[in-house]
């Protein structure tokens, strides 16, 4: 009896607490999984400790053994993590600046103690210095419908040397900080054949794959530090030296907090959605930048993807003390990057911030497996990253924007590919951990943003929006696959252009996702023959003939295309000639080569294949077009200048 | 009042040396076409009959430039190659040019023959490259003490605040720009002196260069300010003018070529105005030296 009375109480203290909505008015996903922390931050020995009340419920029709837990932190124990192994380097030797956590108990709704079935496993490597995956065998396996609770005490120590997560004097960014649920994947679900716990260690290059949960935190810290969380805050309580800060967080995939005096907090709104910015007090003048970025992003995601669900987002310019916290996403918390002074023109720390923004959609409300499909969360983000700033900062100019230099982000994207010399090591669909020889970052990034460009050259910008518009409204709030994408882009262009591109969009894919090929296509001659009357005995000699009125200036012109690389794709072809005529043609692009050829009183001047440039994925623009009249005028510009440039540099360096 | 008398007379001598002006331009001008012709000619063989030099018409677009692959990559040492040898190639001819030009601007030669420009330039050749060496050597020491190190102390220190480490630099970088014209001071000096004393050596030319620079510092320095004014205004012009001037056609291109090359003769002018001041300040300065011996033997 008593424990069944302990029971109800428990568990109506944990459903009580999780399931009422605060933030949104009705819950936005499943909500398999959900967590209630309340921790204390030590500011000497640099640790977050507490207690853990979390949830999983078991929505599958199997039998399940066992739960498996994330303990990111365990990636800062050693230089011997399979997180450093990857990246190399060291945490470090000192207590200070190791990070680690550790299980001080650990029980089930019952009371039972699990530490005796706590196992520290790693399915990826095998790494047995690793133990950033807990399984832990329950005492009566889940069965379908079942919610198994644990309750945890835990104690974080924070790394010195801060890799998203970490300290730094008073700075804290408190992320990848708590035992946290692997995914639960039954049969069918992404690529799953049978039943089984997607929960893998902690990577140099890949971070999440959750379920979408609600967060209720209590923290504890010093009252001088300003505090930002991916929450909404429910209450602040003072007392004396210490306070005490409460945060509900909705659907989110991770919870993530920063803590620092240092910071200023800015306050603004978009629609109904509440922006807060944290960042160094010396770097105010920037404050303005990184707001109208981020409402750049919100406008424009909200209006070609979906809506932003949230009626809160908080982000954080970290300090230089805390750089290393910069560049991440949590959703409803995101990190810029930026510094005291960067020139007006120079658009990174607004491209950060769209980016880190943009996981809020591509990870955060579409939570695929970013360990598994990086591309899919990677490279989608940027992807949209890429339009945004071309949009709001200028079509050629969206990441540098000088009177002497501009720079489109979705270039910088297309030269970091092009001049890759490992651009075809590998396909696009790795693990995120399986791309050598460091190809990780072009690979999920840029080449997979670069052919969705290319995609979008294809089948159209309104027909991509449409596509991405269909994938929110599909996949938002679970977890998309790969495949999965691509059935919507099947679907949507279907609909959309019939059979214009065949059956499916599969043959594009298989190319670019799958496929290690490169696209290279070529105007290798513009041949202009002055057509020869008939000689000899033909019989077609008179009607040819006559069909002419003159053949003196009549021409057989040829424009010779080929097709260089691997990747087929159908372009345009755009033929000018000298009496000013234009044909615009259309290649399927399939065979090696092909020749366009026309009989007429003109001759061609220049051929241009792809002639507004929308096959982002074609490695050499160079080749794409052909003159028989070329202007030398802006190389013997550049040529000029470079002289003067010398001769000023001569003159003013030497004495 | 030696400010401005200094500053007109060697305006006048400038004006008297143009032909030397010249003839140096003429120098220049071919040692860094030898530089420049191949580049051209091999940016125009990699971009043959194609029309994406069209997306050059509005300046320099990197993806142009990197979609040429391999041949970027040439293209790109051959520069940075090209411009290391023209530096070095160019600190000779500097050093000979300039003996010549530190000749021709004194009151006593003022017509020059383009033969005895390059006699001058011959004669105090040797010297005046040790001086430029050591003076350019000093300048890179300065550099390293106060721009290098204090950059890799606050930038390798994990406590200081970005707006620290910005004025920092801005500290730093204000104090080399301020010490700038003294160094300026001390290789002018030091060539005048040696041009108008042959028999002194490269080492007792830089301790008279010392000596001038700090006998009469404050007038010397006011001067040479006004003079890097004059050559920073220059600099804005040219900045203002030639980057964004993007002529499309032959003949635009060819009036770039006419105004890039005029404005560095301008440049030129200036700079050797700056030589002919400092050598007037000097020959006051001697002038006030003998005044005051003249006195004292009296
Ligand atoms: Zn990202």
């Amino acid at each position: 009896m008593k424990i069944r009375l302990v029971l109800i109480i428990i568990l109506s203290n944990v459903f009580l607490s999780l399931y009422p909505q605060i933030v949104n008015l009705k819950p936005l996903s499943e909500r398999i999984t959900g967590y209630k922390l309340d921790v204390r931050l030590n500011p000497d020995k640099k640790t977050v400790t507490g207690d853990m009340q979390a949830f999983w419920v078991n929505r599958s029709a199997d039998t399940v053994p066992d739960i498996r837990l994330h303990l990111y932190m365990n990636a800062f124990r050693s230089n011997r993590t399979t997180m450093y192994r990857e990246m190399g380097g060291s945490p470090g030797n000192d207590e200070k600046d190791l990070g680690w956590i550790e299980i001080n108990s650990f029980s089930d709704k019952n009371g039972a103690d699990l530490i005796p079935r706590m196992q520290y496993i790693s399915p990826d490597d095998g790494n047995r210095d690793d133990r950033t995956v807990l399984r832990v065998l329950l005492p009566q396996p889940a069965m379908p419908g079942d919610t198994v609770i644990i309750n945890v005490n835990f104690e974080t120590k924070l790394p010195s040397r801060i890799r998203r997560t970490g300290y730094s004097g008073d700075f804290y960014f408190v992320a990848q900080w708590f035992p946290k649920f692997g995914v639960y994947e039954p049969a069918g679900m992404r690529y799953a054949s049978k039943g089984g716990w997607n929960c893998h260690q902690f990577h140099a290059t890949s971070e999440f794959y959750s379920n979408h949960s609600v967060y209720d935190v209590r923290i504890t810290l010093p009252a001088s530090h300003v505090v930002g969380s991916g929450g909404m805050l429910i209450s602040e309580k003072a007392d004396g030296n210490m306070k005490t800060v409460t945060y509900r967080a909705e659907d989110i995939v991770d919870f993530a907090w920063t803590a620092w005096p240092g910071y200023a907090v800015f306050n603004d709104k978009w629609k109904n959605v509440n922006i807060t910015l944290l960042m160094p007090k010396d770097r105010v003048k920037q404050a303005g930048r990184q707001l109208s970025s981020v409402k750049h992003a919100l406008e424009y995601l909200d209006m070609n993807v979906g809506p932003y669900p949230w009626p809160h987002l908080t982000f954080v310019d970290p300090p230089n003390i805390g750089a290393g916290a910069g560049g991440m996403e949590y959703t409803t918390l995101f990190t810029s990057s930026s510094s005291y002074f960067v020139p007006p023109f120079f658009h990174m720390p607004e491209m950060v911030t769209v980016h880190e923004f943009g996981h809020a959609y591509f990870m955060g409300m579409l939570a695929s497996n970013e360990f598994e499909e990086p591309w899919l969360d990677e490279g989608v983000n940027s992807y949209w990253e890429e339009k945004i700033m071309d949009t709001y900062y200028g079509n050629n100019s969206g990441l540098i924007d000088h009177r002497f230099l501009k720079f489109s982000d979705v270039s910088s994207a297309r030269v970091s590919y092009v001049t890759s010399p490992s651009r075809q090591l590998v396909s696009n669909n790795e693990y995120s951990w399986n791309y050598p020889h460091g190809t990780y970052g072009m690979m999920s990034y840029q080449k997979t943003a670069i052919w969705l460009h290319t995609l979008e050259g294809i089948i159209g910008t309104e027909t991509m929006n449409n596509v991405f518009r269909e994938y929110y409204r599909r996949w938002a709030f679970k977890h998309p696959s790969g495949r999965d994408f691509i059935n919507v882009v099947n679907d949507v262009v279907r609909k959309e252009h019939g059979q214009e591109f065949g059956p499916d969009m599969n043959w594009f894919f298989d190319q670019t996702l799958y496929g290690t090929g490169i696209c290279d296509y070529k105007v290798s001659g513009i041949v202009n023959s002055k057509y020869s009357k008939p000689e000899g005995k033909t019989d077609t000699a008179d009607a040819e003939v006559r069909a002419w009125s003159s053949t003196d200036s009549l021409y057989i012109s040829k424009a010779q295309l080929e097709r260089v690389g691997e990747v087929k794709l159908p372009v345009d072809v755009l033929i000018h000639f000298d009496n000013g005529d234009e044909v615009l043609e259309r290649w399927d692009g399939k065979e090696r080569y092909k020749d366009f050829e026309y009989k007429g009183y003109k001759q061609i001047v220049w051929v241009k294949i792809d002639p507004e440039y929308k096959i982002k994925m074609d490695v050499d623009y160079v080749n794409n077009s052909m003159t028989t009249e070329p202007s030398k005028a802006p190389l013997h510009r550049i040529a000029n200048k470079i002289m003067t440039f010398t001769q000023f540099f001569l003159s003013i360096m030497l004495l | 009042m030696k400010i401005s008398g200094s500053l007109r007379s060697g305006f006048m001598w400038t004006l008297n040396a143009k032909n030397s002006i010249l003839i140096v331009w003429f120098c220049i001008f071919i040692l860094v076409l030898v530089f420049v012709f191949p580049l051209r000619r091999s940016l125009t063989t990699a971009f043959g009959a194609s029309m994406i030099t069209g997306k050059l018409a509005d300046g320099i677009n990197i993806e142009a430039f990197t979609d040429l692959g391999p041949a970027f990559k040439s293209i790109m040492s051959f520069f940075t190659a090209g411009l290391m040898f023209t530096f070095l190639a160019g600190f000779l001819l500097n050093s000979f040019l300039t003996a010549g030009l530190f000749g021709n601007v004194r009151k006593d030669s003022v017509k020059c023959s383009s033969s005895e420009f390059f006699g001058m330039c011959a004669g105090n050749f040797g010297a005046f490259l040790l001086i430029s060496l050591l003076i350019t050597l000093i300048i890179g020491i300065a550099f390293l003490f106060i721009i290098v190190v204090p950059a890799a102390i606050v930038s390798l220190s994990e406590t200081v605040s970005d707006k620290s480490q910005f004025v920092t630099m801005v500290i730093a970088g204000s104090v080399f720009l301020l010490l700038l014209p003294v160094m300026l001071l001390v290789a002018d000096y030091s060539r005048a002196f040696k041009a108008a004393n042959e028999d002194a050596s490269a080492f007792s030319a830089i301790g008279k260069g010392f000596s001038f620079a700090f006998s009469n510092f404050r007038e010397s320095y006011m001067m040479m300010l006004l003079l890097i004014l004059a050559q920073v205004i220059l600099g804005v012009i040219v900045m203002l003018l030639l980057p964004g001037w993007r002529p499309v056609t032959g003949g635009g291109v060819f009036l770039l070529l006419i105004v890039s090359q005029l404005l560095f003769i301008l440049r030129l002018f200036l700079k050797t105005w700056r030589y002919a001041s400092v050598t007037s300040m000097m020959n006051e300065i001697e002038a006030g030296n003998t005044r005051t011996i003249d006195k004292m033997e009296l």
